[in-house]
C-alpha cells in the first residue's frame, strides 16, 4: 500500500478547500451587499494558494499530501496534489479569477441595495463550486469524490437558472435530475467496490483490484454515471439548454470546468483503480462514444442559429476528444500511461479547452450585451463595436479548431500522433474531421461578426476591463500552444507510486 | 544572433505586427495605404540574408527560420509581388467599404505566405501554411457578392481538407524522426525508410496538390481568382499557390529515387496541364482564363518535380523553384495588367496590350522571355520519352490559352477610360520588368547551365515550333463552336450533393431531438452501463 | 437465505422500481421520488456490505454506515433543491423536464 504522510506544505491543500468556504461564510456574516468584494478577495487569495501548491509540487518533485486529522487511509481521508492536480487547480483559479473580473459588471451589487439576491447567489455559488472542484482535484477516495461531485452539481444547477425564467428553470431541473441519475449509478458502483475490497482509497484499490465480475459491474456503473455528468454523447440531453441558458459568466464556468471534473474521475478510475490491462474493447467503446460526440455534436453546433447554443454543442464535441485517450494509452503497455503522448495530449486538451471555452462563452456574453442578441446570422458590426472581444473569440476558436499556434493544436496533434502510432486510424480520421467541422462553425461566427453592420445598428459599449479579461483567457489558450510536443514531466509528478 | 537572422525574422514579424496594429481602429483606417511596406524586410532578406538562419525558440520547441537558395528565390519574387500588389491595392481599391478588414486579411495572408518560404521546422511550416491558406479566405470572399461567398465556401472547404491531409501526413512523417518538433530536413531524411512512407507521401501530395490546383482538386481556383479584387487575385494566383510548390519541394524526398511516386506526379501534373487548357479555352471571363492558366502551369511544376523524384536528379528543387518564380512574376503581372488594361483608353492601349502579349506568351515559352528560359532549364529532367513530348506540347496548349486570353483582354475597357492612374501603372510595370529581367539574371545560378546555350538556334527552334502549333490550333478553334463549361467545371458535381448534405444535417437534428428526450437518454444511460460492464468483464 | 441476501434482494428491487420511475414517469415530482427510491436501495446495499464486512465484536462495519449517513444528507439536499426548482416552475404552469427545444428568443444579457 502506498504510504501516505503529510508533506511540508500539506496544510495549503486544506487552505485551498477551506478558503472558498470561509469566503461564503464571510458573505453571510458581513452582509450580502459586500458579496462581490469578499468574493474577489477570496479569489485572489485562492489563486495565490493554487500557485504556491503548484510551485511546491514542482520544487519537491513529489506529491503534496495532507492527512486530515492525522488519520491514515483507509479509515482517514487524504488530500493529495500531484502534478496533474496542481495544474488543474491553477487552471481553475485562473479561470475563476477572470470570470470574477468579467462578472463585476453583470452581478455587481447595486449601490442602493435594491436587488441583492442575484449577485449574492452568484458569488456564493461560485465560491462553493470552486471548493467542490478543488476537492475533486485533491480527494483520494471514491466516496469523498462522490460528495465533491454532488457539491459541484448543487452549486452548478442554481447558476443555470439565475434569471429565473421558465426555460432556464426547466433546463436546471433537467440538469439536476440527470446528474442525480448519474450520481446514483456512481454510488452503486462505490458500494460494490466497498463490498468487494473493503476500502475506497484509490491507491489501496490500485494494489488489490482484481479483474472479476463485481469490479467490472462497479466500474461500468461508475464510469457511465460519470459520463452522464460529463454530458458525453448520447447522454448530452441536459447540457445545451443548461449551458446556453445560464448567464455568460456562469456558462463559462460550467462549460470550462464543471464538465471536466467527472472526466478526471473517469481518468482516475481507468488508470488508477481498474485492474490493468483493461480489455481493448472497453476502451474502444469509450473512444467510440467520444468520436460520435465529436462528429454528431459538431454538426449540431454548425446548425445552431444562436451563438450560445452553438458554443454549448461545441462543448459536447470537445469533451468527446477527451474520451479518445483510452485506447490510445492502452496500446503502449511498456511505459507509464502519463509518459505517453496520448495521455499528455488528453490532459492538454482538457486544459486548453477549458481556457478556450471560457473565453468563448464570455466573449459571446459581451457580444450579446453589445448587440442585444446572439443570433449568429446578424452579428454584423460586432467586430467594429467590440473588436477585442471578437479577436478573443477568434483566438479561442483557433484552439478549438486545432490550428497552430494554439493549445488545441498541440493537444490534438499529440492525440493524432498517438492514434497513428497505435494504428487507430478511425480515431485519427475523427480528430481531423472534428477539426474541419470546428473550423467551419468558428469561421461562420467570425465571418458574420466581421460583416458590415446593418444600417441603424446601435451598439452598447462594454467596459474595456471586461474585454481584457476575456482576451487574457484566449491568450492563455493560445500560449499553451508553445508547449513542446512531448510528454511533460510535470504532469507525471507524484504518480510514480502507481505502478 | 546575426544581422541576417534578424532580417529573416523581421520579414515575418513586421507584417504580423502590422496586422496586430489593426486592432486599433485608427491604424486600421490607414493601413490600406501602407500595405506595400509590409513585404519590404522580406525583399531585403531575399538579397542579403541567403544562407542565414535564426532559432526563434530553442529546443524542445525549435521554431527555426532559415533561408536557403530555393527559399530565397521564391521569397524575393513573392515579396516583390506582394509589395507591388499592395501599392496597386491602395490605388485600385480606394474608397471601397471595408478596406480596413481587407488590410487585415491581406497582411495575415502575406505573413503566412512569406513564412512558408522561410520556416525550417515541421510545426512552423504547418503554422505558416495554415495562416496563408485560411487568411486567404478573407481575400476570396471580400467582395461579399453571392459568387464571392460561394467561392469562399468552396475555397474554405478545400483548404481545410488540405490542412487535414497535410497534418496527418506530417504526423506520419514525424514518427521515426527525433521526438518533439523535428526540422524539415531531419524528418525528410527519415522519410524514404519510414514504414508509413507511402500513405504519408500520398497525403502530402494531396494536400499540397490541392493548394497548387492539381486536377481534380483545382476547382477552387477558377472560382476564387476571378471574384477576388484584382490585386488579391494577383497574390492568390501568383503567390498563394506557391505555398503548395514550396511544400512539395520541401517534403518530397527528392534525393531518394522513388520512380513510382515520381511517375504518378508526372502523370497527374501533365494531365492537369492539358485539362486546364482544354477547359480554359471555353471560358469567357478574362480572370477565369488566367486562373485556368495557373492550374495548367502548376501542373507543369508538379510534373517537373515528379520527373526529378523519379530519377533523384540533383538540382530538381532549384529548377522547380526557378519555374515557379517565372510563373509567379508573370502571372502577377498579368493579373495586375488586366486592371491596367481596363483603365486604359485607346491612346495608350497599344503599349499596354503589347506588354501583356509578351507576358502572356512568356508563359508559353516565347523565345527570349523568362518562360523560354524556364522551359529550357527544366526540359532535361523529362529525358526524351513520352513525358518530354507532352511537356513540350504543353507549351502549345499554353499558347492556345494565352491567345484566347489576349482576345478577351482586347475586349475589356471601361468606357471613357484615358490614362491608367499612376498608382496602378507603376506597380504593374515594376512586376512586368521583374518578370522579364529576374529570370535572366538568375538563370546561370539557378540552373547551372550556360546562358548562351539557351540562345542557340536549336533552343530557339525548340521553343518556337510549339508556339506556332498552338497559334494554328487557336485559329482552327475559332471555327469550332466550343461547349460552355461553368467556372470550376467539376465543382458542379459537388453542387448536386448540396441538397443531400442539407438533408443529412436535418436528419442529425432530428436524431438529436430524439436522443435528447428524457426516456431515451435515461434508457441509454442504463444500456451503456450494461454494455460497458460486459465489455470490461470480457477479459476476466 | 441469509439476512444479507434478503437485504440485497430488497436493495435490488428498490433500485429497479426507482429506475423504472426515473426513466419512464413523465412527472418530475415522481422522478424525484424515484431517485430517492434508487438512493434508498443503494443505501440498503451499503448496509449489506457493512453487515458482511463485520469483524469480531462488531455488529457491522462502521465505515459504510458513516457513508450511508453522508449519502442520506446528500440525497436530502438534492431532493430539497429539486423540489425548490419544481416549486419555482409551478408559478408559471406545470413543471416538465421534456418540452420543445429550448430557444429563448433574445437571451437577456
Amino acid at each position: 500500500m502506498m504510504p501516505y504522510a503529510t508533506t511540508p506544505g500539506g496544510w495549503m491543500l486544506v487552505l485551498a478547500l477551506m478558503l472558498p468556504v470561509v469566503g461564503m461564510l464571510g458573505i453571510f456574516a458581513l452582509g450580502l451587499r459586500h458579496a462581490e468584494r469578499i468574493a474577489h478577495a477570496t479569489l485572489l487569495a485562492g489563486l495565490a494558494v493554487a500557485l504556491a501548491i503548484a510551485v511546491e509540487v514542482g520544487r519537491s518533485g513529489q506529491a503534496v499530501t495532507y492527512l486530515i486529522g492525522g488519520w491514515r487511509p483507509p479509515l482517514g481521508i487524504a488530500l493529495q496534489a500531484d502534478g496533474l492536480s496542481a495544474v488543474l487547480m491553477v487552471m481553475t483559479s485562473v479561470i475563476l479569477c477572470s470570470v470574477g473580473v468579467f462578472a463585476r459588471g453583470s452581478f455587481s451589487s447595486p449601490p442602493d441595495g435594491a436587488e441583492v439576491r442575484r449577485p449574492f447567489v452568484f458569488w456564493t455559488l461560485l465560491l462553493g463550486l470552486w471548493s467542490a472542484l478543488n476537492t475533486v482535484w485533491l480527494a483520494q477516495d471514491l466516496f469523498s469524490l462522490f460528495v465533491a461531485l454532488e457539491l459541484l452539481t448543487f452549486s452548478a444547477v442554481p447558476l443555470v437558472c439565475l434569471d429565473g425564467s421558465r426555460d432556464t428553470l426547466r433546463a436546471a431541473l433537467r440538469y439536476l435530475l440527470f446528474a442525480l441519475a448519474g450520481s446514483v449509478f456512481y454510488l452503486m458502483g462505490t458500494g460494490l467496490i466497498y463490498g468487494a475490497y473493503g476500502t475506497m482509497d484509490i491507491a489501496s484499490l490500485h494494489q488489490v483490484a482484481r479483474a472479476d465480475w463485481a469490479t467490472s459491474v462497479a466500474l461500468g456503473l461508475m464510469i457511465v454515471g460519470l459520463m452522464a455528468k460529463a454530458a458525453l454523447f448520447p447522454l448530452h440531453l441536459w447540457l445545451p439548454p443548461a449551458h446556453a441558458g445560464a448567464p455568460a459568466a456562469a456558462s463559462a464556468v460550467l462549460s470550462a470546468l464543471v464538465v471536466k471534473a467527472p472526466f478526471i474521475l473517469i481518468l482516475r478510475l481507468w488508470f488508477d483503480v481498474a485492474p490493468q490491462p483493461l480489455p481493448a474493447a472497453a476502451g474502444a467503446m469509450l473512444a467510440g462514444l467520444g468520436a460520435a460526440s465529436i462528429l454528431f455534436c459538431s454538426i449540431m453546433a454548425l446548425r445552431q442559429a444562436r451563438l450560445k447554443l452553438m458554443i454549448a454543442y461545441s462543448t459536447v464535441a470537445q469533451v468527446g476528444y477527451l474520451f479518445l485517450v483510452f485506447p490510445l494509452v492502452m496500446g503502449s503497455a511498456a511505459e507509464m500511461p502519463w509518459d505517453s503522448v496520448g495521455w499528455t495530449g488528453g490532459v492538454l486538451q482538457l486544459v486548453s479547452h477549458a481556457f478556450a471555452k471560457a473565453a468563448m462563452f464570455l466573449a459571446a456574453g459581451l457580444i450579446a450585451e453589445a448587440l442585444g442578441h446572439d443570433r449568429i446570422a446578424d452579428l454584423g458590426g460586432a467586430a467594429k463595436g467590440v473588436p477585442v472581444t471578437v479577436a478573443a473569440f477568434a483566438l479561442a476558436g483557433l484552439s478549438l479548431m486545432g490550428l497552430p499556434p494554439a493549445g488545441g493544436f498541440i493537444s490534438k496533434l499529440m492525440l493524432l500522433t498517438a492514434a497513428v502510432e497505435t494504428a487507430n486510424w478511425w480515431i485519427a480520421a475523427t480528430i481531423l474531421a472534428g477539426g474541419i467541422l470546428a473550423a467551419t462553425y468558428v469561421f461562420r461566427v467570425v465571418g458574420s461578426a466581421l460583416a458590415q453592420p446593418r444600417a441603424g445598428l446601435v451598439m452598447k459599449a462594454v467596459p474595456l476591463n471586461r474585454e481584457l479579461a476575456v482576451l487574457t483567457l484566449a491568450l492563455i489558450a493560445v500560449a499553451l500552444g508553445f508547449l513542446p510536443l512531448q510528454p511533460l514531466d510535470y504532469l507525471g509528478i507524484g504518480r510514480g507510486g502507481m505502478p | 544572433m546575426t544581422g541576417q537572422g534578424l532580417l529573416i525574422a523581421s520579414s515575418v514579424v513586421v507584417p504580423l505586427l502590422m496586422a496586430l496594429a489593426c486592432l486599433s481602429p485608427a491604424v486600421r483606417g490607414r493601413m490600406p495605404g501602407w500595405l506595400a511596406i509590409a513585404p519590404l524586410p522580406a525583399l531585403l532578406a531575399a538579397f542579403l540574408a541567403r544562407g542565414g538562419s535564426i532559432v526563434v525558440a530553442p529546443a524542445p520547441l525549435r521554431l527555426t527560420l532559415a533561408l536557403d537558395d530555393v527559399g530565397a528565390m521564391l521569397l524575393g519574387g513573392a515579396a516583390l509581388l506582394w509589395a507591388a500588389a499592395g501599392a496597386y491595392a491602395a490605388s485600385y481599391m480606394r474608397g471601397q467599404p471595408g478596406l480596413g478588414r481587407f488590410a487585415v486579411w491581406w497582411l495575415l495572408t502575406l505573413t503566412g505566405s512569406l513564412g512558408t518560404f522561410l520556416v525550417a521546422d515541421l510545426t512552423s511550416f504547418y503554422l505558416a501554411f495554415s495562416v496563408a491558406s485560411l487568411a486567404a479566405f478573407g481575400l476570396v470572399s471580400f467582395e461579399g457578392s453571392p459568387a464571392a461567398l460561394r467561392a469562399g465556401r468552396v475555397y474554405m472547404a478545400l483548404a481545410l481538407l488540405g490542412e487535414a491531409f497535410i497534418l496527418l501526413g506530417f504526423v506520419m512523417l514525424a514518427i521515426g524522426a527525433p521526438p518533439g518538433n523535428p526540422l524539415i530536413g531531419e524528418a525528410v531524411a527519415f522519410f524514404p525508410s519510414s514504414p508509413l512512407r507511402d500513405p504519408a507521401l500520398a497525403l502530402l501530395i494531396l494536400g499540397f496538390g490541392l493548394k497548387m490546383g492539381l486536377v481534380p482538386l483545382h476547382v477552387w481556383m477558377p472560382l476564387a481568382h476571378p471574384v477576388a479584387p484584382m490585386p488579391a487575385s494577383a497574390a492568390l494566383s501568383g503567390i498563394i499557390v506557391k505555398a503548395g510548390v514550396i511544400g512539395l519541394i520541401r517534403f518530397l524526398p527528392l534525393e531518394a529515387a522513388l520512380p513510382g511516386w515520381g511517375a504518378t506526379l508526372v502523370a497527374v501534373g501533365l494531365f492537369t496541364a492539358f485539362y486546364a487548357v482544354a477547359v480554359g479555352v471555353t471560358q469567357t471571363q478574362v480572370k477565369t482564363v488566367l486562373a485556368y492558366s495557373t492550374v495548367s502551369q502548376m501542373g507543369l511544376v508538379a510534373a517537373v518535380l515528379g520527373a526529378g523524384l523519379m530519377a533523384a536528379a540533383p538540382g530538381t528543387a532549384l529548377l522547380a523553384g526557378f519555374y515557379a518564380l517565372h510563373h509567379l512574376l508573370v502571372k502577377g503581372a498579368l493579373f495586375l495588367g488586366v486592371g491596367v488594361a481596363m483603365a486604359t483608353g485607346p491612346r495608350h492601349r497599344l503599349l499596354v496590350l503589347g506588354t501583356m502579349t509578351l507576358l502572356a506568351l512568356s508563359l508559353a515559352g516565347l523565345p527570349l522571355t523568362s518562360g523560354a528560359l524556364a522551359k529550357y532549364a527544366t526540359k532535361p529532367l523529362f529525358g526524351d520519352g513520352l513525358a518530354a513530348t507532352l511537356a513540350t506540347l504543353s507549351a502549345a496548349g499554353s499558347t492556345v490559352l494565352m491567345l484566347h486570353f489576349l482576345r478577351l483582354l482586347g475586349g475589356v475597357a471601361k468606357p471613357g477610360a484615358e490614362r491608367p492612374p499612376t498608382g496602378i501603372l507603376w506597380p504593374w510595370a515594376a512586376v512586368a520588368v521583374a518578370a522579364f529581367v529576374a529570370p535572366w539574371a538568375m538563370f546561370a545560378w539557378a540552373t547551372a547551365l550556360p546562358l548562351s546555350a539557351s540562345l542557340g538556334a536549336k533552343a530557339l527552334w525548340a521553343a518556337l515550333w510549339p508556339i506556332g502549333l498552338g497559334a494554328s490550333v487557336w485559329v482552327a478553334l475559332r471555327f469550332v463552336r466550343l461547349p460552355a463549361i461553368p467556372e470550376g467545371d467539376v465543382v458542379v458535381l459537388a453542387d448536386r450533393l448540396a441538397p443531400a448534405v442539407g438533408r443529412a444535417g436535418e436528419a442529425v437534428e432530428r436524431a438529436d431531438i430524439w436522443l435528447r428526450r428524457w426516456p431515451v437518454a435515461s434508457m441509454m444511460l442504463a444500456v451503456l452501463a450494461i454494455a460497458l460492464t460486459v465489455l470490461l468483464s470480457a477479459g476476466s | 437465505m441469509t439476512p444479507a441476501t434478503l437485504y440485497g434482494l430488497c436493495a435490488a428491487a428498490l433500485v429497479a422500481i426507482g429506475l423504472f420511475g426515473l426513466i419512464l414517469h413523465p412527472s418530475p415530482l415522481r422522478k424525484v421520488i424515484s431517485f430517492n427510491l434508487v438512493g434508498s436501495g443503494t443505501f440498503l446495499f451499503f448496509g449489506v456490505a457493512a453487515r458482511r464486512g463485520a469483524v469480531a465484536g462488531f455488529l457491522g462495519d462502521p465505515v459504510p454506515q458513516a457513508m450511508v449517513i453522508t449519502g442520506i444528507v446528500v440525497a436530502f439536499a438534492a431532493t430539497a433543491l429539486a423540489v425548490a426548482l419544481l416549486l419555482r416552475m409551478l408559478e408559471s404552469g406545470a413543471p416538465t423536464v421534456d418540452g420543445p427545444p429550448e430557444q429563448p428568443d433574445d437571451l437577456s444579457p
